[in-house]
């Protein structure tokens, strides 16, 4: 047999242990289905031993079974679960609801959850015909079922089965193995307990099915590569823009740093065609995850609260190897440091996907290449953009689908192999060596030729550091909030503190501050293979002073070798 | 996920104003604090501030706050029944095990006496867990003088030696700091510790002349203040060399601190 025809025999197996399951909770026993039962071959599976006790005791009880069973499963049932005739309403009420809500309710959150997650499937109540509630074990595990028979008509959908492990850890395995705990207290009948083990058991394995299979789903597609046209991506983007933010670099006209020249930032686009790509953005990406100004809390009367994220859509952004790697700076800032993750930056991080430009010259002022981050495989597709042509690499399982009818194509993304610019790293291997590079000379050139601007950060993909500031809606109000801006360790107050103590005190010394923390500190404080920098040449095009930080760098370099 | 960055309110319970800027601010707290840490202090709609805890006790913290700007003018409009916000504590601590059953100089200048108050009152409350505590405060004059009824304490329980830098009364001595370094006999003591915590210029000229005194690098501890935007290592301001103040200090023993250059 092949892996397909495996998978195929796995999710038909799945759903029919889900679908019996979900007959027998869903009301008494009748005779025909228990003499079904009967008749049926149970497996003899040693991987869960739950499952497999389960079902050598209900083997039993069918086996063994008296003339009255039918009457003693549906007075069973009746207790159990209805808690019938018992006085202080103890029974395993087949809720969801009941179990995840503080005061053991029915029609609680959960209960909301599943019917918002059956009607984003255009199921209802109506479908399964019964008056139990949607949080029902036997309707939820129905839509087990239900998925697991999708997912036999569309293998590769990884959606469909991560839906399905989705759905297991947030509803079914939230509750049912306490709820089982319960059956095999209350219930009477060797049935009932048995079916208790059984349900309890397959949740488990079959959470553990659904990773193996998600596993080898994706590595049996591997990455695909097509061809299509310009009109057929943006028909594709189309697409993507009903539930993505797609974002690119994009010209604006005229409205440059430098004069009357034309700005290229990351923006929203309509078209691959917007996509500027015969010169370096002026500004990294970062905006879309680290905004310039971002709320945190807003403040109201007494009150303050977590601002919150309105965005729901997630966000793709067409960037070059080198914003992609740059991203990894201030993941460890905003993700790692210090132990504490960033609220404000994870829930904005969390929805990026990237579409990699290849990039295979780069520009005027790029030195990726002695940065060591012309290279990336952090990409859920890649394209080559030509006139009329379209290259992608889609390695991302969730964009399967929509690429799934184009042209295949031989394509393997390049990277940029040298830049015009050359960078050479400073030596610095000891404490010594550490002090000398504090105390050079050269850092003085740049206590009057900077002027402090902080525009090199701005423009930077890796830079962080911001300021926090509260403020108030207007003289009179009582609300307000509490921001975040970029600030910049450029500019004569970053180290400034309340009576006018400066801790560095001219932008030579800011100067050397940013340069070492770009090539040295950054790195090793992380013990990452990367640098705070990755050479795409922004701040040189930014600098109103033209100075050039490649330059600065290997100056820098020289003057450690002097 | 927790958001680190949202503070908590706090009820002000008491104010002791020890200068005209410089209030002791007592906040009902049940968090666990150790000797040296410190909050992120703030006030909706002005902003936030880090400021060392001062004192401790059941169900209290204190702040000693000196008024120089946005958030400190804020706190000191604020009276005994309103809130303020906290979050915290952040920060390493002087490290209290090392000092204990040795001899232990402490060295302050001005409101520098905040961050060690609680380790004083500790081992002032347990007097048998060391060996001997010297303590030299230095204020500018009479009218900075803070904490004068714990001074007059540890002035029973410690060899205490207060200063004013340029102005004679009775009950202190006169001069700045430094100047008292050389009455403290260190070759008599077999093994101590040195804190050291004050204005920037202060801690300089101490550290060195405690070095003159013979006094081994390794001994020496000091807490050093820098911008702080948001004391969980995300805004850079503190970052000094690849070490972030409000992360790994800001209690530094002196052969780490001496390296870090701005
Ligand atoms: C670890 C630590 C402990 C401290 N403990 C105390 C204490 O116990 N008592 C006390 O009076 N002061 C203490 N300070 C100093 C105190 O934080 C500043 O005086 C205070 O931030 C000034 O804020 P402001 O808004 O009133 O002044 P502004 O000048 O209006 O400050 C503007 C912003 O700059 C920042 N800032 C300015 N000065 C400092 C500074 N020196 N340190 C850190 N950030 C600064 C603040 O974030 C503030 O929001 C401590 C500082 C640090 C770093
Ligand atoms: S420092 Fe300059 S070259 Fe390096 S990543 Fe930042 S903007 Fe690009
Ligand atoms: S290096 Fe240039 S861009 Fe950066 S702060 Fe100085 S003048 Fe501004
Ligand atoms: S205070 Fe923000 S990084 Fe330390």
């Amino acid at each position: 047999m092949d892996m397909r025809s495996d998978i195929l025999n796995l999710m038909k197996n799945r759903g029919d242990l889900y679908r019996f399951l979900s007959k027998v909770y869903i009301k008494e026993m009748d005779p025909a289905f228990l003499d079904s039962m009967k008749a049926m071959s149970f497996p003899n599976i040693s991987l869960e031993s739950d499952l497999e006790e389960g079902f050598k005791e209900l083997k039993e009880y069918l086996d063994n079974m008296s003339k009255d069973a039918v009457d003693d499963l549906a007075a069973d049932y009746a207790k159990t679960f209805l808690s019938a005739g018992i006085s202080n309403g103890s029974a395993a009420f087949p809720y969801e609801s009941v179990y995840t809500s503080k005061d053991r309710l029915v029609m609680q959150e959960a209960w909301a959850d599943v019917r918002e997650i059956y009607a984003s499937y255009g199921l209802s109540k109506g479908n399964v015909n019964s008056d139990v509630l949607e949080d029902h074990i036997a309707l939820e595990l129905e839509f087990m079922a239900l998925l697991c028979k999708k997912s036999a008509e569309d293998i590769d959908e990884i959606k469909l089965l991560r839906s399905q492990s989705d759905f297991l850890d947030n509803h079914l395995l939230n509750w049912v193995p306490d709820f089982c705990k319960d059956v095999e207290e209350y219930a009477e009948t060797k049935f009932y307990k048995a079916i208790a083990k059984i349900t309890k058991g397959f949740l488990k394995l079959d959470r553990q099915i659904l990773d193996k299979v998600i596993d080898i789903v994706i590595e049996k597609n591997g990455s695909r590569c097509y061809s299509l046209s310009t009109d057929r991506m943006d028909q594709i983007l189309k697409q993507l823009k009903k539930n993505y933010r797609v974002y690119a670099p994009k010209r604006f006209e005229k409205r440059g740093p430098k004069g009357d020249s034309d700005l290229v930032r990351y923006a929203e686009i309509d078209s691959v065609k917007d996509i500027v790509l015969d010169v370096q953005s002026d500004f990294s990406p970062k905006e879309i995850y680290y905004p310039i100004s971002q709320t945190m809390i807003y403040f109201e009367n007494s009150h303050s609260s977590e601002s919150i994220l309105k965005e729901e859509k997630d966000i793709i952004i067409f960037a070059r190897p080198c914003d992609i790697n740059g991203i990894e700076s201030l993941d460890k800032i905003f993700l790692e440091n210090g132990g504490y993750a960033d609220i404000y930056y994870k829930r904005l991080r969390d929805k990026v996907k990237f579409f990699m430009i290849e990039c295979k010259e780069g520009f005027e002022d790029c030195f990726c290449v002695s940065m060591g981050s012309n290279k990336t495989d952090n990409y859920s597709v890649a394209v080559r953009l030509g006139e009329d042509n379209i290259l992608v690499e889609v390695k991302d399982v969730e964009f399967f689908s929509l690429f799934r009818d184009e042209k295949s194509a031989d394509f393997t993304p390049m990277f940029v192999e040298s830049n015009k610019k050359v960078v050479k790293l400073p030596k610095i291997e000891s404490d010594e060596d550490l002090k000398k590079a504090y105390g050079l000379e050269f850092w003085k050139n740049y206590d009057e030729k900077c002027i402090g601007c902080g525009g090199c950060c701005t423009v930077c993909g890796t830079c962080s550091c911001f300021d926090t500031v509260d403020v108030i809606y207007s003289d009179t109000s009582t609300d307000g909030e509490r921001k975040r801006v970029w600030s910049s360790c450029m500019l004569d107050t970053f180290t400034l503190t309340a009576g006018g103590k400066r801790f560095r005190e001219t932008n030579g010394e800011n100067m050397r501050f940013r340069t070492l923390h770009k090539v040295y500190d950054f790195k090793k404080r992380f013990g990452t293979d990367r640098h705070m920098c990755v050479g795409c040449g922004r701040c040189d095009m930014r600098c109103p002073q033209d100075i050039s930080f490649s330059d600065t760098i290997n100056t820098f370099s020289e003057e450690m070798e002097l | 996920m927790k958001n680190v960055m949202i503070p908590k309110p706090h009820e002000i319970t008491h104010v002791i104003k020890h200068t005209k800027a410089e209030y002791t601010f007592r906040v009902a707290c049940d968090d666990e604090t150790k000797h040296g840490q410190f909050y992120m202090l703030s006030i909706p709609k002005i902003g936030e501030a880090p400021i060392s805890v001062s004192g401790k006790g059941d169900g209290y913290l204190e702040f000693t706050i000196r008024k120089v700007g946005r958030l400190t003018e804020g706190v000191f409009g604020l009276d005994v029944g309103d809130t303020i916000f906290m979050r915290g504590p952040y920060g390493n601590s002087f490290p209290v095990e090392d000092f204990e059953n040795k001899h232990l100089v402490v060295i302050t200048g001005g409101t520098g006496m905040a961050p060690v108050k609680t380790m004083l009152d500790y081992f002032s409350e347990n007097q048998d867990k060391i060996k001997s505590l010297h303590l030299i405060s230095g204020f500018r004059d009479l009218d900075c003088v803070l904490f004068t009824d714990e001074i007059d304490k540890y002035k029973c329980d410690f060899n205490v030696i207060c200063s004013l830098d340029n102005m004679e009364a009775p009950g202190f001595h006169k001069g700045l700091v430094t100047e008292h370094i050389k009455k403290i006999h260190f070759d008599t003591f077999d093994e101590y510790s040195v804190v050291v915590v004050g204005p920037p210029l202060m801690m300089h000229f101490t550290t060195k002349e405690l070095l003159a005194n013979g006094v081994d690098e390794s001994r020496i501890w000091v807490s050093i203040e820098r911008k702080m935007h948001c004391a969980v290592g995300k805004c850079g301001h503190c970052k000094i060399n690849d070490t972030y103040v409000c992360l790994e200090g800001p209690i530094f023993n002196y052969t780490d601190a001496k390296d870090l250059i701005d």
